[in-house]
This record gives structure tokens, C-alpha cells and sequence, in this order.
């Protein structure tokens, strides 16, 4: 039995990081995700790790990737103008092969936006997070706890693959307060640090070095491994939540704050007699194809894409599983207006009780 | 039980602890609860709202737009959220800031002095515990005494002034709350 | 007298830097300090972005190669989760003037315990001789055909004058390595920045003014006649910083 505490969404996630090993952080002010820099100005000391506050986006997460060199559980945090700005330093972290988490708590976008919550950076966090062409997994807990256990594991895939990791959550989620259990520190030994780093705590006594550039035919192997990589991820990675589907005629596809105001409605829809189920993506990337793909379309009538943003962003994916085997709908609210459950049922019900 | 509340006025009224508070008492009492803020960005006078959902069950979306109790602490606030309560429900007007709040059918209207009360008190940062003493006395989302006994444990070792404050504001809101208990 | 030999830092392989050019120099004096402090395995290097980056192909000891203008930041990360390394980035002129301006001046303010080396050109040598902030007023680069035009760029950026002006560094210095005084004077004060860096004393930087003969247009020897008549009166050397001095 963990330790149950009634925490900021924000604070968790650190906390939880904290207990899966990070043992530095640097990152720049920005709503909504404060409360992560906050908390680890004071917890990362306590156990004998590092904070900065970075002069910028861009320092924090290159303070990172020197981090991250050295082997040490690092990360940075921020919204995203400010993961526009780490754009830059995540891609060097996927080409220097650097395990590293990054988490975006996204609120109204583009540009400058709105601080209210929205899933805004789908397209950004999934496509591409920087150039060059590379994928980190992206991890989209919907709960205060989930995001818990996701942090507190982050490291393991991060170091797993030498990759950095992101976590995608939106201001709802950084914000809201509710239960969660908190699991066990993880004691991490200076001679388990990864051998590829730069530190010598793990008794290296070779030549140590990491680079981001290569030459071209080097790098053309790197790309090719990579791409062997994202599709590993697909085969052994993916996490879904499937909600409800064996009946279902109507399958709701949505992820984070989104699945939980449509699970509701789903409920509520299910007790008049309406058959909607549900596909959560736990894991944005790699996508969960396969549940959208072996539906039984002999009974699925339509997939509604629900999300928190103007034009909905997964609708793509979904499509492309879905091959016009049913319609494809998509609600939502954007600019940092949130959903709500009576919004939600509302249209999911004028979708499901079409010409009835 | 489920029970939503919508706290709604301007910074510094006392909305965003009140939520809190409510939540972690229901929390306290071995029951679920969700507390989720919505921020403008101004960091004093902008406006406020919090949504708490408590219940016996793990909580779904914390996101009702109805709610089951709704707390305007302006005219502001009750503008935006006014018709946001169902019916059967209350709605908690401050009558120091807000003239009529009408008579909506099936909502129980509580109109009470917030501001002038927590004076009465001797504080204005009184007004959150104010408004959690007239909900738990109008309804049965936490219980009296083991709201108490929070704010005994949370203020009694360090600062005994406030907890004597607070539990005075905790009696006038209790006093008005009970009145509209069904 | 000291017996000439290749510093074990420095790889059996050519440098990549043109003929006549004062990286490799400074490279050398950087290795050299290493070494005679014993400091070799503990060393890191953190290469940034320009010719710099051609320290990849050839420097023995650790090493991480970062974004441009970002070795600062990286340099940050190493330090504070390894304080036991001897850390120093090695910057150019575009990458720690202009694109890393904000990464130089805030790791420095903080007081980051490690060595900033500066070597200071006046171009972007590696992407084809272009204007860099510490271009010399009337400077013929190619993206100033006519000369260094301060009323549309403005004028070459003093680094360790800006950097001296701020509280935390301990140790502040430009050096010419145009000159047999100026390399000695070079390497004593990379030992004594690296020797504070050693002590736990905080941020110290040492700029090394050098030359591109390719990009100058000039023979090797040209540019350093180029350099006293030209770049030491404007990037004048000397110590600007020593907290060590300055409180005796």
C-alpha cells in the first residue's frame, strides 16, 4: 500500500518523477504547469538532486540533454509556446540518443493562446516534436494518478530505448487536485548508471563521447534503427484503455481529460439504452491502431473523435484505422473553453439518436 | 452519493480555498473528491472558479457544467453561472454583492450577507469557511464535527487565533445553512 | 626545457582546421593545461557549434557535442549533477556572442562552476566567412560586401567586458594568440581559470582572440599583422575579472 495524498496534478507529477529517480530538472515559468518547477525547487535538494531555473526554454532543456549526458534521470516541463522553444533541444536529445522526460501540460494554442487548458499539441507532440523526422513515445495519462505511475516508469522506456519520453497532459489535469497513491522511491545505485555515460561514477575508464551529428551514412543507420524502433513500439508498447466495446454500435475515440468527461456521457447514454463504448490511447505514440482497426464493423455504426481542441488532431489517425468502414465524427471545445459533461453527452446522443 | 459544487466570484473572495477545503474534508471523511480551478490571468481581482465533485465513488470527469451547488460570490460570476445549477439543487448568492438572484423553480436559494459576515468575524479571509459552514449545514456532503476536527488539526498547534476564527465563521455559516435543510 | 610531444587530448588525426588557423592552437593550450593538471580522464569537454565543432574529429577526452550556442546550458546540466568533473565549453565567436548570448551571460551570472573558452575569430568560419557579432567595424564578410556597417549592425560585441560587469564570475580574461607573450599568457590563464574551476570557485572565461585565414583572405602571417594592427586595438587584452586579485 502506497502513500495516498490529495495532490495538485502539477505536484504530483513531480513527485512521482522524483520517486522514479529525476534527479535534475530545469525549466522556465509558464501556465499552466508552474507548480512542477515549484515543487522541484525545493524536492530535487531534499534528495540530493539538482534544480535550475533556466534563462529560457531553450537553456532548460539543453541543461537537460548535459544532464541526461551524465546519466542521471533528468527532465524539464513547460506549455506549449515553451515546447516550440524545446523543440530544438528535444531533437538533439532523440540524435545524441538521450534518455530524458519531457511534459507538456498544454493549454489554448497557437501562439501565444490562452493559459486555459485545451489538447492543442496532439499534432505537435505526435508528428513532430522537432525536426529530423523522429518520435519520442508519448504517454497521455488521464488522472492525476495515472500520471503517477507513468512518471514513475518514464525512465525505464527513456532508458530502454535512449530516447527522450514525453508526457502530454493538458491544464486540466495539471491542475486539478484529487487522490492519489504515491508509490515507493526507487534507489538508484551510482554503478547502475546507464555505460554509455558520460559520468564516470559508473566506473568507466574508456573514452566517453556523445554527439548529435554524424556522418551521412552513419546517421542513415541510425534513422533506419529508429524507424525499427517506432515499430517495436507498436508491436509491444501500445496502452489503451478499451471501455465497453462489446456491444458497442458507436466507439468514442479519446484520450486525457477527454476520456473521462466521455466516459461519463457514455455511462449516462448507457443507461438509456444507447450502445457507446469507448477506446482510450493511454499511449498517443505509438497510436492503439489495432483496437480502432479490428472493431466489428458489422456492428459499429460511427467513431466519434472527441478532444479538447478546433479542429480535432487524432481524427487522422483515426480515419486511417477506421479505412471509411463508418463514419468518422469529431467533437469538441477549443481556446482553452473546456468540455462538460451535459456538452459531451449532448452530442454524442444527437450523433447515436440520429434518425431515430 | 454524488454531490458537484461551483465556487465563482473574483480573486481574493476566497473561492479557490474554499474548494480546497471543502474537497480535502470530504477526502478526510474516506470519500472521493476532485477540486479543479479555473484561472484568469490576473494574479489579484480576476476572476475565479473552482469545481469540487465529491462522492462515495471514484470520480469520473470532474467536469459537470451543472452543478449540484452553486456558490456566486458576484454579479460578475452570477451572470456567467447563474442558470448553472440543476434543479433540486442550491444556489448560494452573497447578498453583499449580488442584489435578486431570482427565484429559479426547484433551487433552493440562500442569500447571505458573505462579506459583512466575515467582518462580523474579523476577517475577510473568513468568507471560505463561511460559505463551507452554510453548505454543510444546508446539506450532508461532509460532517460537521469532522470539519471541525480538520481545521482543529490543521491551525490548533501553530496559529490558535485563526483556528478560533475560523470556528467562529464555521458557526454563522452553520447557523444559516441549517435553516434550509430538508 | 619541456620536451615537444602531441598532448594525449589530442587524437592522431588531422585537425580539419584550414592551414595557419589559431583553433588548433588554442586547442592544443586547452589539452596542454589539462594534462599538466593531471586532469585528463576528468575532464569534459563540452563542443559547441563552428569550426569548434571540428574538436569532434580529434579531441581524446570526454566529450559532448551540443546545440549551437547552447554549451552553457549543457555545461549547466553536467556540472550540477557532476560537480567533481572538470567541465569547460569551447565557443566561438557566432555561437557564444550572438545565437548563445542569452546562455553565456545567465550561466555566468549564476556562477556555474566550470570554464567557458572563447575563441574569437570576428566570423561564422565553418558556414563560409559571414558577419558574426565581434566583426571588426568595416570588416569585409559576405553577408557585409561593402565592410561592417555599424549603422544597420551595430558594433562588435566586447564579451569580457559585458561578462566582467556581472557579480558572480571569478575570472574574466582576453588573450592574442598572434604572439609567443600572447600564447604564454594564454596558457596561464586557462591553468588559473581551470585551477579556480578546480577549487569550487565559480564561472570563469577566457577569450582567446584568433584568426581565419580563409575567410579573412589573408595568408596565415597576414592576419597576424592583421590582428595587432586591427583586432588587439578594438579586443584589447588583459584581465578584466580576478575576484582573487580584486579582494586582496
Amino acid at each position: 500500500m502506497g502513500e495516498k495524498r490529495f495532490m495538485k496534478g502539477n505536484e504530483a507529477i513531480a513527485e512521482a518523477a522524483v520517486r522514479g529517480g529525476c534527479r535534475f530538472f530545469a525549466g522556465y515559468p509558464i501556465t499552466p504547469q508552474n507548480e512542477i518547477p515549484e515543487y522541484f525547487s525545493w524536492r530535487l535538494p531534499e534528495v540530493g538532486g539538482a534544480y535550475v531555473q533556466g534563462e529560457s526554454e531553450i537553456a532548460s532543456v539543453n541543461m537537460v540533454y548535459g544532464a541526461a549526458a551524465m546519466g542521471t534521470r533528468a527532465m524539464t516541463s513547460s506549455s506549449g509556446p515553451g515546447i516550440s522553444l524545446k523543440a530544438e533541444g528535444i531533437s538533439y536529445l532523440a540524435a545524441a540518443a538521450l534518455p530524458a522526460v519531457i511534459v507538456n501540460i498544454s493549454r489554448g494554442g497557437p501562439g501565444l493562446g490562452s493559459i486555459q487548458p485545451a489538447q492543442s499539441d496532439y499534432l505537435q507532440a505526435t508528428k513532430a516534436l522537432g525536426h529530423g523526422g523522429f518520435h519520442a513515445m508519448v504517454f497521455a495519462p488521464n488522472s492525476a494518478q495515472e500520471a503517477v505511475d507513468v512518471l514513475y516508469d518514464a525512465w525505464d522506456y527513456a532508458e530502454r530505448d535512449r530516447n527522450p519520453v514525453l508526457v502530454l497532459m493538458d491544464g486540466c489535469l495539471g491542475n486539478i487536485m484529487e487522490e492519489v497513491e504515491l508509490p515507493p522511491m526507487k534507489e538508484l545505485k551510482d554503478e547502475d548508471l546507464p555505460e554509455w555515460s558520460l559520468t564516470r561514477r559508473n566506473g568507466r575508464d574508456w573514452q566517453g563521447n556523445i554527439t548529435p551529428i554524424y556522418t551521412e551514412l552513419i546517421l542513415e543507420g541510425i534513422n533506419a534503427a529508429a524507424g525499427d524502433m517506432y515499430k517495436d513500439w507498436e508491436e509491444n508498447d501500445v496502452k489503451v484503455e478499451e471501455f465497453m466495446l462489446e456491444d458497442a454500435e458507436y466507439v468514442v475515440v479519446a484520450y486525457g481529460i477527454a476520456s473521462r468527461v466521455a466516459k461519463e456521457a457514455i455511462l449516462n447514454l448507457r443507461e438509456k439504452g444507447f450502445k457507446v463504448g469507448m477506446i482510450r490511447p493511454i499511449t498517443l505514440f505509438p497510436f492503439p491502431k489495432k483496437s480502432i482497426k479490428n472493431l466489428d464493423y458489422g456492428k459499429v455504426k460511427g467513431v466519434i473523435d472527441i478532444e479538447m481542441t478546433i479542429p480535432a488532431q487524432m481524427r487522422d489517425d483515426i480515419t486511417l484505422q477506421v479505412m471509411e468502414r463508418c463514419p468518422v465524427y469529431e467533437y469538441g471545445r477549443s481556446g482553452g473553453c473546456l468540455l462538460d459533461d451535459e456538452g459531451v453527452y449532448e452530442a454524442i446522443y444527437e450523433i447515436v439518436s440520429g434518425g431515430e | 452519493m454524488k454531490q458537484s459544487f461551483v465556487f465563482s466570484g473574483s480573486g481574493g473572495q476566497g473561492i479557490m480555498s474554499a474548494g480546497i477545503t471543502l474537497a480535502q474534508a470530504a477526502i478526510d471523511m474516506g470519500k472521493h473528491a476532485t477540486y479543479l480551478p479555473e484561472y484568469g490571468p490576473e494574479q489579484r481581482g480576476g476572476s475565479a472558479k473552482c469545481t469540487v465533485v465529491i462522492s462515495d465513488e471514484p470520480i469520473i470527469s470532474p467536469l459537470p457544467k451543472f452543478c449540484d451547488n452553486l456558490i456566486v460570490m458576484n454579479e460578475l460570476a452570477f451572470a456567467k453561472y447563474g442558470e448553472d445549477v440543476k434543479e433540486g439543487g442550491i444556489l448560494l448568492s452573497n447578498a453583499c454583492r449580488i442584489a435578486d438572484p431570482g427565484e429559479p423553480e426547484n433551487v433552493t436559494v440562500i442569500s447571505a450577507p458573505v462579506d459583512d459576515l466575515a467582518l462580523e468575524v474579523g476577517n475577510p479571509k473568513t468568507a471560505n469557511i463561511i460559505l463551507i459552514g452554510i453548505l454543510i449545514g444546508a446539506t450532508d456532503i461532509v460532517s460537521e464535527d469532522a470539519f471541525r476536527l480538520s481545521l482543529e488539526e490543521k491551525f490548533k498547534a501553530k496559529k490558535p487565533e485563526i483556528l478560533e476564527m475560523n470556528l467562529r465563521a464555521l458557526a454563522k455559516g452553520l447557523e444559516i445553512g441549517k435553516k434550509y435543510k430538508k | 626545457m619541456a620536451e615537444y610531444k602531441r598532448s594525449t587530448l589530442i587524437a592522431d588525426a588531422p585537425s580539419g582546421y584550414c592551414p595557419g588557423c589559431l583553433h588548433s592552437l588554442a586547442t592544443r593550450l586547452v589539452s596542454d593545461v589539462i594534462e599538466e593538471l593531471g586532469q585528463g580522464d576528468n575532464s569534459l569537454n563540452v563542443i559547441s557549434v563552428g569550426c569548434s565543432a571540428l574538436n569532434i574529429l580529434y579531441w581524446n577526452g570526454d566529450f559532448l557535442s551540443v546545440a549551437h550556442g547552447r554549451a552553457p546550458a549543457a555545461a549547466t546540466g553536467i556540472k550540477r549533477t557532476n560537480p567533481e568533473r572538470l567541465v569547460f565549453a569551447y565557443q566561438g565567436d557566432g555561437d557564444l556572442a550572438a545565437i548563445g548570448l542569452a546562455e553565456i551571460m545567465s550561466a555566468a551570472n549564476r556562477g556555474e562552476n566550470f570554464t567557458v573558452i572563447f575563441a574569437n575569430n570576428q566570423t561564422y568560419g565553418m558556414t563560409g566567412g559571414q558577419m558574426a557579432p565581434t566583426t571588426l567595424i568595416g570588416q569585409k564578410t559576405t553577408t557585409t560586401i561593402y565592410g561592417r556597417d555599424p549603422a544597420t549592425t551595430g558594433y562588435p560585441m566586447k564579451m569580457c567586458e559585458l561578462i566582467s560587469t556581472l557579480e558572480a564570475p571569478v575570472y574574466v580574461a582576453r588573450f592574442a594568440l598572434n604572439s609567443p607573450k600572447g600564447v604564454n599568457d594564454a596558457r596561464k590563464g586557462i591553468k588559473k581559470a581551470f585551477q579556480l574551476q578546480m577549487q569550487g570557485k565559480g564561472f570563469t572565461f577566457v577569450e582567446l582572440l584568433t584568426n581565419c585565414p580563409t575567410n579573412w583572405h589573408m595568408t596565415p602571417l597576414q592576419t597576424l599583422d592583421y590582428m595587432n594592427t586591427n583586432t588587439i586595438p578594438y579586443f584589447k587584452p588583459g584581465v578584466y575579472k580576478d575576484t582573487e586579485v580584486d579582494e586582496a
